[in-house]
């Protein structure tokens, strides 16, 4: 995380030798991962999530003030592509794995027909009513078994490896975003042809599931940034 | 940034535009049916 220039500037600084300026950097990294780590875990959970967005704009303000104040902290746009990551997996895991494996608990019967009902009638139609249980929509569960045991904890993995600001973290990144343009570009093909069973009967048919759900979309808008970034920034 | 990357960040924007139309075009698409159907 420290670079040669880094670590020169903070030789340099008066009065503040390299070990004091390592030290207080990890320090300053650590709390304000401490905040980023908790509101993300909490807006993970997604009904929690609206107590865990203060938690994580507090981390990003400690991580602005320890990078403005010169200390060798992650990089903004790092801290922000990789937590953005990491709360889109830990969502759609949270979501699908109680659809896939936990769709009678009450949870699943409040959460998910609730969604059904104004976003996406694939969660409404038939839900629990079909031999696997939960959604009924047509390739729904091939979705969500690719999601939950493939992609997202690889992509919760590679978040873990990029904030650490490993090659390894910052390799999976490109291979998840990857992934994860893939899967949009299957699901919304799904979405469009079963349209009349989605969108049937909703609160906010078409329009409000494109506002909900283009954050999950938007991710692999980093790509050209993670592809060509300065790979040195990342440590073995 | 070197050449080849720039390159290569071009090439990745291309790749966005192309990605980005077709979710576009699937969302005209799903409108033109709600405009249609009575759901």
């Amino acid at each position: 995380m420290t670079t040669t220039d880094d670590t020169a500037a903070a030789a340099d600084l008066g009065g503040i030798g390299l070990d004091d300026h390592v030290e207080r950097s990890r320090q300053a990294q650590r709390a304000a991962d401490r905040w980023l780590i908790g509101g993300t875990i909490l807006m993970g959970t997604a009904i929690l999530g609206i107590v865990g967005l203060p938690l994580f704009l507090r981390g990003l303000v400690l991580q602005r003030r320890a990078q403005l104040a010169g200390l060798s902290v992650r990089p903004i746009i790092v801290t922000l592509i990789g937590y953005m990551v990491m709360l889109d997996g830990a969502l759609n895991t949270f979501g699908w794995a109680i659809d896939l494996l936990a769709s009678h608990t009450y949870a699943s019967r409040i959460f998910l027909p609730t969604w059904g009902n104004m976003f996406d009638a694939g969660y409404f139609w038939h839900y629990n009513n079909l031999p696997v249980g939960g959604a009924g929509a047509p390739g729904e569960k091939a979705w969500e078994v690719l999601g939950i045991f493939v992609v997202f904890p690889m992509r919760i993995a590679a978040c873990i490896g990029f904030l650490q600001m490993k090659r390894w973290g910052h390799q999976w990144m490109i291979v998840t975003c990857w992934t994860g343009m893939l899967m949009w570009v299957g699901y919304v093909a799904n979405m469009t042809v079963y349209a009349d069973l989605r969108f049937t009967s909703v609160v906010f048919p078409v329009v409000g599931w494109w506002v909900y759900d283009i954050f999950y979309i938007t991710p692999f808008v980093a790509l050209p940034y993670l592809h060509t970034v300065n790979r040195e920034i990342f440590s073995d | 940034m070197n050449q080849q990357d720039r390159v290569k960040r071009r090439a990745l924007i291309a790749v966005q535009v192309v990605i980005y139309g077709y979710l576009l075009t699937m969302f005209l698409l799903q409108l033109r049916l709600y405009a249609q159907r009575d759901w």
